[in-house]
């Protein structure tokens, strides 16, 4: 009898405590995020519909047709068109094409690019009425010199060096083939793999 | 970037949330919109009211009809005052009831339809409506209409006393009022148990018929409690009219049921067995309150006794097969009846539409008001005309009251629903009878001694 009392006297208190935390919730920020009305702050690692930058100074297309990110895509979403071209004996880009209804945005394509042109980028709002209008070409990929600038300074990928001139190269093309794309190439890459996982951690 | 850094940098930004700025806007915006709705609610029943109980009745007269017309006319105010009422106050406490939640678990709500979502439910209400009705194969056709109807009709004939005691007894409304009027309304009350076994097994479904006979089980067992914490009250109080019994309580909070019907005054002058006594009667009478909380709560299939709806166990209960309009009755049924057991509530423990103003305190502000008004109104007799006849300042002052103290219980249940998880089907068999049904018998046996010993 004794013991009952004491445990339901216990069990109210319990109760109590428990509608007055409740209650002081409603004194705290809601944490609802209008999201058409305004859109989320995303973290620069956030992997969103794949892009192709150029060079945010100079304008020029980054992308120097390896096939490295055809190569390893596990869905085969990426097709890339490229020749080699007579002047300069390097693989010239034709087409490049991604079809994000098979693509699941794992981001391979992104550290393995040599020259850090494709990327993710923020923007996920790419619901579409057909399977085909998913696939994405050259020009509707290509960020413009702006839009690739904003996010190499978000994602904070050191920014790539300019391609040297065109008569140096076409002068010694077997060097070339060895130096130029190569070197600006390599570095980026790495830095950026390095970078990105921090960038993960610090902004999530 | 360093490991620290980021660290640091992650607390921070949790930290800004959790001891960020007050949530005043949210808390305004909530009060904001009850007080828009209580007044659309409030302004079109009185409109109502006043257009049955004075307009349409001296129109009668002035065509120089008999004067039973104009009284029978009169004699439909109660009817036509629900009526508008319950749709939508069912509205407003279901937008009420998701704003609050929405508080409580660091939401916003529903803030998209209208000014600042003050709209939703009347969207919801017109969704409902237009929706297709469907009666599913096998069901009985009959039956699953009838269920809806025998749902809601109690809500809507079972709270008419109630209306006497919380205008204060007004002229036109003392003919709803009974010498029996608490066990009318409880008799009335204890119908929609049917109508849920009843939508139970039309439905031909196997989660509408274990929802509908836990509904039964449930409404059996906390029946007993509920109805005896109020036979106790009536005990108390010496009477079965609600009017009586809240006119019982006038002067202060200190003569409410809830605190011994002004028993705990005596302790001041009397002997030192009443020192005892009376402060003994008021801690029954508050678990009594806490009784008849517990069993209205059960009574009405609330949270955390929401068992023939739990949607984790039996999909929606006993309306899973409903749609449309069927579902919108249900639903209305529902809130109605949650407003209806907090009016029973404020009736019975809380002095219904007496101020909990002290008397020595009471400074008649509504009556002062008036008078201002009167005298502002002087010069334009018709404008003065029509306010004398629209307001009346010791029904206003009720009808605040009563609606103040019955939206602080509908908040509390809310609340209650937003703390406590739910009982399991055994747990909650176990509660009533080994629990409260001996309690509430043990309170009732205390109050009939002490109420003879204060």
């Amino acid at each position: 009898m004794f013991g009952l009392l004491a445990r339901s006297i216990e069990s109210l208190y319990q109760v109590t405590r428990g509608l007055k935390t409740v209650f002081q919730h409603s004194f705290r920020q809601p944490i609802t995020k209008e999201y058409p009305d305004r859109m989320p702050d995303l973290p620069g690692a956030f992997r969103g519909r794949l892009s192709l930058t150029v060079n945010p100074n100079t304008g020029e297309h980054l992308c120097i047709s390896c096939l490295q990110c055809e190569r390893v895509c596990p869905d085969k979403c990426i097709q890339i068109t490229s020749h080699k071209s007579p002047e300069t004996n390097k693989p010239e880009l034709i087409e490049f094409k991604i079809d994000h209804g098979l693509c699941m945005f794992c981001g391979l394509c992104t550290e393995v690019c040599p020259t850090t042109c494709i990327i993710n980028t923020n923007d996920f709002e790419m619901a579409d009425y057909t399977r085909e209008s998913l696939v994405y070409d050259l020009k509707k990929l290509t960020l413009t010199q702006e839009e690739s600038a904003f996010y190499f300074s978000k994602k904070e990928l050191p920014l790539p060096k300019p391609k040297p001139a065109k008569p140096a190269a076409a002068a010694a093309p077997a060097a070339a083939k060895a130096e130029k794309p190569g070197q600006p190439a390599v570095k980026p890459a790495d830095t950026a793999k390095e970078d990105k996982p921090k960038e993960g951690e610090g902004k999530e | 970037m360093t490991v620290s850094t980021s660290t640091s940098n992650k607390t921070q930004s949790y930290g800004v949330q959790s001891t960020g700025p007050a949530n005043i806007v949210e808390i305004f915006k909530f009060m904001r919109l009850t007080i828009i709705w209580l007044s659309i609610i409030f302004g079109a029943v009185w409109g109502a009211c006043w257009l049955f109980g004075v307009v349409l009745p001296a129109c009668v007269e002035g065509f120089g009809l008999p004067a039973e017309i104009s009284q029978t006319i009169r004699y439909f105010v109660p009817l036509v005052a629900i009526m508008v009422f319950i749709p939508i106050n069912a509205m407003f406490m279901v937008l009420f009831e998701r704003r609050a939640l929405a508080l409580f678990t660091v939401r916003k709500g529903p803030n998209r339809v209208g000014p600042d979502g003050l709209l939703q439910t009347a969207a919801d209400a017109v969704k409902l409506l237009l929706k297709e009705d469907i009666t599913p194969r096998g069901a009985d056709a009959f039956m699953f209409t009838l269920a809806p109807i025998i749902f809601f009709a109690p809500s809507i004939f079972g709270c008419i006393p109630l209306l006497a005691a919380a205008t204060g007894d007004h002229r036109l409304f003392s003919i709803a009022n009974l010498p029996t009027g608490i066990f009318y309304v409880l008799a009335a009350s204890s119908i929609p148990v049917v109508a849920l076994v009843m939508a139970g097994w039309a439905s031909n479904n196997k989660y509408s018929l274990v929802g509908g006979l836990r509904a039964a089980a449930q409404a059996i067992s906390y029946e007993i409690p509920l109805v005896l914490s109020l036979v106790t009250i009536c005990l108390l109080a010496g009477s079965l009219d609600v009017v009586e019994i809240a006119q019982q309580q006038v002067g202060g909070f200190l003569h409410w049921n809830i605190l011994g019907a002004g028993k705990l005054l005596a302790v001041s002058q009397a002997s030192p067995i009443t020192f005892v006594t009376a402060p003994l009667l008021a801690i029954c009478c508050i678990l009594l309150f806490w009784l008849y909380m517990t069993g209205a709560c059960a009574e009405i299939n609330r949270i955390p006794f929401d068992l023939p709806e739990a949607e984790s166990e039996l999909v929606s209960g006993y309306n899973t097969e409903y749609s449309g309009i069927k579902f919108a009755i249900f639903f209305l049924a529902e809130f109605t009846n949650l407003f209806v057991v907090s009016a029973i509530a404020t009736v019975m423990f809380l002095g219904g539409g007496e101020s909990p103003i002290p008397g020595f305190l009471d400074t008649g502000f509504f009556v002062s008001v008036m008078g201002t008004l009167n005298s502002l109104l002087q010069p334009v007799p018709a404008l003065q005309w029509l306010l004398n006849s629209l307001v009346d300042p010791a029904t206003l002052s009720c009808v605040f009251w009563a609606v103040t103290k019955i939206y602080l219980i509908v908040f509390f249940a809310i609340l209650i629903r937003g703390t406590l998880p739910r009982f399991r089907i055994d747990q909650l068999m176990d509660f009533s009878w080994k629990r409260l049904i001996p309690l509430v018998l043990i309170l009732f046996l205390a109050v009939a001694y002490l109420r003879e010993l204060v």
